[in-house]
């Protein structure tokens, strides 16, 4: 039973179970019998013996694995599960029984075996009875055998199973490898055409996908055209739009496929196209692939069923295979086309190449002659059209001329010689070419009617058909190409094209040699005039490398006229007022130049040729022979030389020629133009050069003028530095003498002081060297009057000797120097002061001749600045002498001060001494009467006294002994001693002495002393000249200053007097002051110990209404400061 | 005990005024007139104080000034320079002699008085 039953077909494992089953049930005597079978988590029931369904349960049923029911158990343990009684454990041993629903209390006892497979457990067997009878060994064995039966069926049935999948998948891609080697056969045997390949392509895409047709559709314009098509007459349309709303066009846009399971399904909006087809074909599942080349969607493959079966995923990407192949096949073709195409051009090309390369090569090889390019065309021309001869002819717009022919028979050759030139008409073949600008081919020429050439040629040449091919440039024609053939026959497409490129090469050709032509004589043009610019380049060198000397350049320019003028030899001549003489010259033998130098300079008047050039015009001598205006001595040199022809022009600077320039030749003719203005370019250039040096030689000099002014001014400068920076006139008469004898170039320099006592000169400085003479110049004394000095100081005006070794030049003292020196020339000039004569300056030069003016004005500004420097001496000298009297006097006048001051206080302090201890009672009492007269000597006494110390005082300030003891001060300190001293005497007039003093004065710095002496006699004046009122004294500090107020209210002071108080010995009005007493020395000594503090001291007053006087000194003096007797008065 | 102060005037007057001003007013006076005779006579009398003129025949008023003060034995005796205000530096240079003080001439003898008073303090 197992082993047939294992061997059947999958299909029947069912039965095969059933069958299991049901013997194991009966065999093992049991109720009924089940197997479940393990698929996955899973176990299903799949075959059943007897009455063993419960209510609901049925076979196929599954259930998920767990491990409370007996088979789950026996599965899961692998092991055969055997229970005696079911209903005494089912609750409690198996409880998922119960909880499935499938426990039926009449089971009681079971049995359980795993279904085992090389230790695997694919499922269970149970049998079940309705009685408590435990099943015998024998039983459990006979069970084991079913298991294990049924355990190979099943093994059995998967692998069957297995293998028919296997089986299929292999048929299958069997199915697709026919397809795609089938579509590869297409491929490989249709290379050029595509259309076998997409109907391959549909055929299997549709065979192979198991649909009813297939598509393929591909891009064209905007559209997507029908390419291909297998199955039943298609309802399809040749062209669809290229939209979403077809298949197709919705895959190639979306570059994916498309896959409708159903178009009926498909809302009609979404596929328009899709459903309306499908009203035709009633197609249901369509797929659509697109076909796409690098990314670029070009068409796709469609495949459609009629009944609803969606494609598989398989069947997709087969399709999608299908479609990469449509698209390599199309790829492929197109490359291969284009392959084909390319091969073809080259090939032709080539041949082309090959039958023009000679010519080409022709072209190249003889770019100047036209001719052997010709040759080679009408020899290739005739070769490949297989014609019998071949000629070319060029036409010039009126003529045509035939220019080369290759194998022309005699009597066409002859025929043609007579004929050409000749205007293009239609009777000639090549005429007609040229006149239609069109290729003319004639089959047969004995039929042609406008053929004017005689009959009979045909026969003697031996042709019959002719081929013309016109020769345009730029669709003018230039001549033609004709190849004459043997027999009657039409030229093939072929030939007439390679007639119409070797047309077009022997245009190149021609054009080719045209543009070398011309080409070449530009290159000519150019190199001529680089020729000329370069020498142009090297004379203007040379001019600015030798700006002075014309030689250099006259030299170049000569050489390269020469050179550039293809000249024998050449000459540049100079014209110097009516001398001409030869000043440069090339290839000019040495010989030859002395025979030159026999003849020039000479006048030009004499000399015809130069006559002409000196008068502006260009001497053309064509021919050296037939010319009658050449000297004898030119001619013969001339012929002996070779010359033949000669060019003379003329240099020009603005109207004056100033020279020629000239070139002879061997050969006999006419100058050209060009050759004329070449020359004349030399010319200008020689002006030019002579310009330049002119130019060059005048700035030299001006700048040398310049430089000498300046050298002129510099001297004159430190000359007047030294005049005005020392008094020491030997230092500055040095200077003087030095610098003259620079700038005059003088070999000796002399200055002569005047003795006006003795009216006589007398030597003070001199630069000569000579012993001997410098002692004749030391020991001479000149007179008034005498010789060059004597005379200059008389006319006060420069005296010249031009030469004083001319007898009678010079006769003065200094005669004997002079010449001993070595005579030369001689300027004097007059030492002035303020119209007083105070000597002389001599400049003595060895060269003879009169000194030039502007010398002679430097000189004479040399000559006013010794002038200055004798009288600054002179003065000087008297100045000192008077200041070194005044000094003296000054220091007697002080001695004498002092010492009378000393005289008149020893008597004064015996007045003054005596009268006290009077007055004071030392000698005994002393009576009213005396007492009162004894006061009125001590006042007198102390008045003489403080006249004294006045005069002193200033005597001393004015002798600048005053000096002033710098220290600390108090200013509260001075005017409260000033009221100490003075309130009493202010009381004593009823007058009230006033003080304001500013609070916090500064601490001051200065002569306290002197200040004090300041203040008291501005009050002690204020007090003294005010009768009623009083003085105020005001003190504040101003800025940096303090200043000082007393205020009175006396008389006041007239306007008029108001400056005059400060001056010595002065008072207001000597006729209200003199009762007052006083020394009138106060304010002048006050003022000036001010103005030694830096500070100032004067009055404001209205007469009548009283005298401000005010003074002001800085608070902290720190030196004293210079006193000018006119800054302090 | 008086005091004694030496007088050095070469003039009759001045020495007169002096030695009645101090006498009066109980100093005992000593006199010299020249500059050589005071040196010597200051040294002999070793006085209290001593008034220097300037204006002296022989040595002058500094010298002397400057020999009594180099003396060790004299130069704790206070001499006052009697001066002529006018000569400019004459203060200055008698102090720089020496001198311990100065009064100009002409002189007030009631100042003279409290200045010698006042040295011999």
């Amino acid at each position: 039973v197992s082993a047939r039953s294992a061997g059947r077909p999958a299909t029947g494992l069912e039965s095969v179970l059933g069958a299991i089953a049901r013997t194991a049930a009966h065999l093992c005597e049991a109720t009924d019998a089940a197997i479940h079978l393990l698929e996955g988590d899973c176990h299903r029931l799949v075959a059943v013996h007897g009455r063993w369904l419960a209510r609901g349960q049925r076979l196929g049923a599954t259930y998920a694995m767990r491990s409370d029911t007996p088979i789950d158990r026996a599965v899961l343990e692998r092991r055969p599960v055997h229970v005696r009684d079911l209903r005494a454990v089912a609750r409690t041993r198996f409880p998922g029984l119960v909880q499935l629903g499938l426990y039926n209390d009449r089971v009681r006892t079971i049995l359980v075996l795993p279904l085992l497979r090389d230790g695997a457990a694919l499922g269970g067997i149970i049998i079940r009875r309705t009685r408590v009878r435990p099943f015998t060994r024998k039983q459990i064995a006979l069970l084991e055998t079913f298991a294990d039966q049924a355990a190979v069926a099943i093994e059995n049935a998967r692998l069957s199973q297995d293998l028919e999948a296997r089986n299929r998948e292999l048929s299958e891609a069997l199915e697709q490898q026919r397809a795609t080697a089938e579509i590869l056969g297409v491929i490989s045997r249709s290379q050029t055409a595509l259309q076998p390949v997409l109907d391959a392509v549909a055929e299997n895409a549709a065979r192979v996908c198991g649909a009813t047709d297939g598509t393929i559709r591909l891009v064209d314009g905007g559209a997507q055209k029908l390419a291909a098509h297998f199955g039943p007459a298609a309802h399809t349309a040749d062209s669809l739009p290229l939209d979403r709303g077809s298949s197709s066009g919705r895959a190639i846009v979306e570059r994916q496929p498309v896959h409708i399971h159903d178009v009926l399904a498909v809302d009609a909006a979404e596929f328009p196209i899709s459903r309306s087809l499908q009203a035709l074909s009633g197609d249901r599942t369509i797929l659509a692939v697109p076909l796409l080349r690098e990314g670029e969607a070009i068409g796709a493959i469609l495949i459609r069923r009629q009944q609803v079966r969606p494609f598989t995923d398989r069947e997709i990407a087969l399709l999608q295979t299908f479609a990469d192949q449509a698209v390599i096949a199309i790829e492929n073709v197109r490359l291969f086309t284009e392959v084909q195409a390319r091969n073809r051009a080259l090939t032709e090309a080539l041949e082309q190449q090959t039958a023009t390369s000679e010519i080409l090569r022709a072209i190249s090889s003889s770019p100047t002659d036209v001719r052997p390019i010709l040759d080679t065309i009408t020899e290739r021309a005739a070769r490949l059209c297989h014609a019998l001869f071949s000629s070319v002819y060029r036409f010039d717009g009126q003529q045509i001329d035939m220019v080369a022919q290759y194998n022309y028979p005699a009597p066409a050759l002859e025929v043609s010689r007579r004929f050409f030139p000749t205007p293009p008409t239609r009777g000639l073949f090549t005429g007609r070419a040229i006149l239609e600008r069109a290729v003319v081919s004639v089959p047969d020429i004995a039929l042609d009617a406008e053929y004017v050439a005689p009959r009979d040629l045909l026969h003697d040449a031996g042709f019959r058909s002719v081929l013309s091919v016109p020769m345009l440039r730029d669709g003018e024609p230039v001549g033609a190409i004709t190849v004459w053939g043997a027999g009657v026959s039409a030229f093939s497409d072929r030939e007439v094209a390679l007639l119409q490129t070797f047309a077009d090469q022997a245009v190149i050709a021609i054009e080719n040699v045209r543009l070398f032509t011309e080409l070449q004589s530009r290159n000519r043009a150019l190199t001529e005039a680089l020729e000329q610019q370069t020498a142009t380049s090297e004379i203007l060198k040379v001019i600015s490398s030798s700006p002075t000397d014309t030689q250099p350049v006259f030299e170049a320019i000569i050489r390269n006229a020469v050179r550039l003028c293809g000249a024998l030899h050449g000459g540049v001549w100079r014209y110097d007022g009516d001398i001409a003489d030869i000043a440069a010259h090339y290839n000019i033998s040495a010989d030859e130049l002395q025979n030159y130098r026999r003849f020039f300079p000479r006048p030009i008047r004499e000399d015809p040729a130069h006559q002409a050039t000196h008068s502006g015009r260009t001497l053309e001598i064509p021919d050296v022979e037939q010319f009658e205006g050449l000297l004898p001595d030119t001619r013969e040199r001339w012929r002996a030389r070779g010359v033949r022809s000669a060019l003379l022009v003329p240099m020009r600077r603005e109207a004056e020629i100033i020279g020629s320039i000239g070139v002879t030749h061997r050969e006999v003719g006419a100058f050209s133009p060009g050759r004329v203005e070449l020359l004349k370019t030399f010319a200008d250039q020689a002006v030019i050069a002579i310009e330049n040096a002119r130019l060059f030689s005048e700035l030299r000099q001006r700048t040398g003028e310049l430089s000498r002014s300046v050298d002129q001014l510099r001297a004159l400068g430190e000359v007047g530095q030294a005049v005005s920076s020392t008094l020491d006139l030997d230092a500055v008469l040095q200077a003087i003498v030095t610098r003259a004898a620079q700038l005059a170039s003088s070999r000796g320099v002399s200055i002569w002081e005047y003795d006006e006592l003795t009216e006589v000169f007398h030597l003070r400085m001199t630069n000569v060297l000579d012993p001997e003479v410098a002692e004749i110049l030391k020991v001479s004394s000149i007179r008034k009057g005498e010789g060059a000095i004597g005379r200059a100081a008389l006319t006060r005006a420069p005296v010249q000797i031009p030469d004083v070794s001319l007898p009678g030049a010079y006769e003065g003292p200094l005669r004997a120097a002079l010449l001993r020196a070595g005579g030369g020339s001689v300027l004097t000039l007059p030492l002035l002061h303020e119209d007083r004569i105070l000597g002389g300056l001599t400049v003595s030069r060895r060269a003879t001749g009169e000194f030039p003016p502007d010398l002679v004005s430097l000189l004479t500004a040399f000559a006013a600045q010794s002038a200055i420097a004798l009288a600054n001496a002179r003065l000087f000298r008297e100045l000192e002498a008077k200041s070194h009297e005044l000094e003296v006097a000054s220091r007697h006048k002080s001695q004498f001060l002092a010492n009378m001051s000393h005289e008149l206080r020893t008597p004064l302090n015996a007045i003054l001494g005596y009268g006290e201890l009077i007055v004071d009672g030392i000698y005994g009492e002393v009576p009213d009467r005396m007492r009162e007269v004894l006061e009125r000597v001590d006042a007198s006494g102390r008045h003489l006294l403080g006249l004294i110390n006045d005069v002193l005082d200033l005597s001393k300030i004015e002798a600048g002994q005053l000096v002033l003891t710098l220290a600390e001060y108090s200013m509260k300190e001075i005017v409260e001693t000033v009221v100490a001293s003075l309130d009493a005497l202010a009381i004593e007039k009823g007058l009230i002495l006033a003080v304001e003093m500013a609070p916090d004065l500064p601490t001051g710095r200065g002569d306290q002393r002197r200040l004090l002496q300041v203040l008291l006699n501005l009050v002690g004046n204020a007090i003294k000249f005010t009768e009623e009122g009083g003085v105020g004294v005001e003190v504040g500090v101003v800025g940096p200053a303090f200043e000082i107020s007393v205020r009175d209210t006396g008389p006041g002071i007239a306007p008029a007097d108001q400056e005059r108080i400060f001056e010595e010995f002065q008072q207001a009005d000597t006729s209200t002051t003199r009762p007052k007493g006083g020394t009138g020395l106060g304010l002048a000594i006050a003022r000036r110990i001010v103005g030694l503090h830096g500070g100032r001291l004067w009055v404001e007053s209205v007469p009548g209404e009283g005298a401000t006087f005010r003074f002001s000194v800085p608070v902290r003096v720190d030196r004293q400061a210079p006193v000018f007797p006119s800054e302090t008065l | 005990v008086s005091r004694r102060i030496l007088v050095v005037d070469d003039h009759p007057d001045n020495r007169r005024i002096l030695r009645d001003l101090l006498g009066s007013a109980g100093f005992e006076i000593l006199e010299s007139t020249t500059g050589e005779e005071a040196v010597t006579q200051a040294q002999a009398t070793v006085p209290d104080l001593i008034l220097m003129d300037i204006q002296l025949p022989g040595i002058d008023g500094y010298e002397a000034t400057r020999r009594i003060k180099a003396s060790e034995a004299l130069r704790h005796i206070p001499l006052i320079v009697v001066t002529s205000y006018a000569l400019s530096g004459d203060d200055a240079k008698a102090l720089a002699a020496g001198a311990d003080g100065y009064v100009a001439k002409p002189f007030s003898p009631r100042v003279m008085l409290a200045k010698v008073r006042e040295y011999l303090k």
